[in-house]
């Protein structure tokens, strides 16, 4: 499960103005629940994700993942989440196994457990073909199925995706929004970042609207759209963001 | 295995794998102390041998023979006028104006040298050239002194007698490798990682792939000790491939190495035990403030902006480090509190055979406080939410 309560991230700019990036957000995501985070480039969604995962910390309010305050139990919170972006890369002198075993012996992984999930986040992600290939040289498809290896290889109880698709080719695309429907089947938490309406549409129970750093409507699509009284998500979301 | 020494396997695999690492940090060093030494060892050499000298004279006599006889090449030029234009010309470097009559004893002869005294080579020459004429003037000496029924020692009212006394261990090592070693490691030490060191943070936050790196339970801590000891490990090993290219020059006895080595490199085992042993501080203390640099730049452009810079403060003392025998500082104490001059002139009294304790200690105390002090703050900026700013 993952919690926030009023949680707000301000920072100074070069000029020294205080940019409120993240100001007030509490969200609620229950376990086999995927939860759509809408917004466009700046309205706060990466910081938020950034402060979930305990790479920043809040200026205020609290937020609780699986339990774990992210302030309090950074490294139960970062134990406890498997975080994927499009931005993300790998290491390209390192083979995409070496990378898998690299990251499952971060995630503190004993030995022969490493060796076993490393072979089966392997084969889960169709990885084979390409495992002992430096990752410089794979495509950004093949790139994208070792980063959600990454991600999943402790097994982790919450997931953020933070717009997973993004350079992806429509077939790979599928592949991985197929992929986060099922994390959903075995009862993962999945926050899921986006600007694309019909991912939402597809995948999401519960979406909030996020601009200028607040919450801007919080429901399903249906109760989105009816919300800013829209016929289609990406109006609705215009309307919401207030940028029609 | 602790998270530091996965991610510290992980830096040198990744290290090493690199290209660029390889050649610069580890192939380079021994290339070039190497040729360094081949190219002294060529210029000595041919320096030492006259019968590689090439001289233009005007005139002709007995002298001219006595060139000759010392293998001297001699190209004969008719005036001096056209002497001066060769030389001005840069197809002569010496020429020497000879006397038609040969020394005797009782007389004197005069040889004129006409050269540019701005061309080093043609300096060289002469030196050269008095030798060789000096030791003949020296025979006539004698005869004469003895014609005259005056003793020998007449030709040397003042005798100067040198008298070395060996301070220090028994075996030191060569003038040549006490002036360009010390230098050479202190600078392989910095140099050897500044490649690498942009990629290890910097390079991270440019090609994305840090966030992934915090996100893991691993603590920063962690993080940044794992790269600290896999960029140390890169510094000391540029810095020792360094010394493996003197090494080599010592192994492979190549004749050209005789004149530069002339009772062999001198530099035992202890003495490279030593060594390692003072460049240890040294090389936590760089490593540390690379990795603080890199940490603290948004990119890796920034970053190598900042390491040259860097790279200056350790290259100044580092110089001035070879010729320190040449000042009263050599053994002044606080020669020992100037990093990267404490690390190049403790290596010096090393291989000269006289390694000091108090000296050497307080260097390797200076440098290691330091070092710890730079970790703590590579430590620090690590901790920072600033550490993931990339623009």
């Amino acid at each position: 499960m993952v919690q926030t309560h009023e949680l707000v991230k301000h920072y100074p700019d070069s000029k020294g103005t205080i940019v409120k990036a993240v100001d007030g957000v509490s969200l609620v995501a229950q376990p086999g629940e995927i939860v759509g985070l809408l917004g466009a480039n700046g309205a706060g969604k990466t910081t938020l994700l950034r402060m979930l995962s305990t790479v920043i910390q809040p200026t205020s309010g609290s937020a609780s993942i699986h339990g774990y305050d992210v302030v309090k139990n950074p490294e139960d919170v970062r134990r406890s989440i498997g975080f994927m972006s499009s931005s993300t890369a790998l290491y390209g002198r390192l083979t995409a196994k070496e990378v898998l075993e690299y990251f499952a012996g971060l995630y503190g992984l004993a030995n022969a457990e490493r060796k076993r999930r490393v072979d089966e986040v392997i084969d889960l992600m169709r990885i084979n073909e390409f495992a002992d290939r430096l990752c410089d040289k794979l495509s950004t498809g093949q790139k994208q199925r070792v980063s959600i290896a990454r991600c999943i290889l402790h097994d982790p109880p919450v997931l953020f995706f933070d717009e997973p698709t993004s350079g992806l080719d429509v077939i790979m695309g599928q592949e991985v929004m197929r992929f986060i429907e099922g994390t959903r089947e075995q009862g993962k938490t999945v926050i899921y970042c986006t600007h694309i309406m019909s991912e939402v549409e597809r995948l999401c129970s519960k979406v909030y609207v996020l601009h200028g750093g607040t919450i801007r409507g919080v429901g399903s699509v249906d109760e989105i759209k009816t919300l800013a009284d829209e016929p289609t998500l990406e109006r609705a979301f215009l309307r919401l963001a207030e940028v029609a | 295995m602790r998270p530091a020494q996965i991610i510290f396997m992980k830096e040198l695999r990744e290290m090493f794998r690199d290209k660029r690492v390889r050649s610069g940090a580890l192939v380079t060093p021994v290339f070039l102390v190497f040729s360094i030494l081949l190219l002294f060892g060529f210029i000595i050499d041919t320096l030492a041998r006259p019968e590689n000298m090439k001289l233009s004279i005007i005139g002709s006599g007995p002298l001219v023979e006595q060139l000759k006889a010392a293998k001297v090449t001699v190209d004969v030029i008719p005036s001096v006028a056209e002497a001066e234009a060769k030389i001005r010309a840069g197809k002569a470097r010496l020429v020497l104006e000879m006397p038609t009559e040969g020394a005797a004893p009782g007389k004197q002869v005069v040889v004129r040298a006409y050269f540019d005294d701005k061309d080093e080579k043609a300096q060289i020459q002469i030196a050269q050239t008095r030798a060789i004429f000096s030791k003949l003037s020296n025979e006539l000496l004698l005869q004469t002194l003895e014609t005259e029924g005056l003793p020998k020692e007449a030709a040397e009212p003042i005798k100067f007698e040198e008298k070395p006394i060996k301070v220090g261990s028994e075996q030191s090592a060569s003038d040549f490798v006490i002036k360009l070693l010390p230098y050479i490691i202190v600078i392989y030490a910095f140099y050897g990682g500044m490649g690498s060191v942009g990629d290890l943070v910097a390079g991270e936050k440019e090609k994305k792939t840090l966030e992934t790196l915090l996100i893991t339970p691993v603590s920063r801590t962690d993080i940044a000790v794992g790269k600290f000891l896999a960029l140390g490990t890169l510094c000391l090993a540029s810095s020792l491939s360094a010394v493996v290219g003197l090494l080599l020059a010592g192994v492979i006895k190549l004749k050209i190495f005789e004149k530069l080595f002339p009772e062999g490199l001198g530099v035992s085992a202890m003495s490279l035990v030593l060594v390692v042993l003072v460049l240890l501080p040294a090389v936590v203390l760089f490593a540390s403030l690379m990795l603080a640099i890199s940490t603290r730049s948004k990119n890796l452009r920034e970053a190598q902006t900042q390491l040259t810079l860097a790279s200056l403060i350790v290259l100044m003392p580092a110089m001035f480090s070879q010729f320190i025998g040449l000042t009263d500082f050599a053994n002044a104490m606080w020669v020992n509190t100037v990093p990267v001059l404490n690390t190049a002139n403790a290596i010096r009294n090393v291989l000269l055979g006289k390694p000091e304790l108090v000296p050497i200690a307080v260097g390797v105390v200076v440098n290691g406080v330091l070092g710890v002090i730079a970790l703590a703050w590579a430590i620090r900026l690590f901790k920072q939410e600033a550490v993931l700013s990339s623009t």
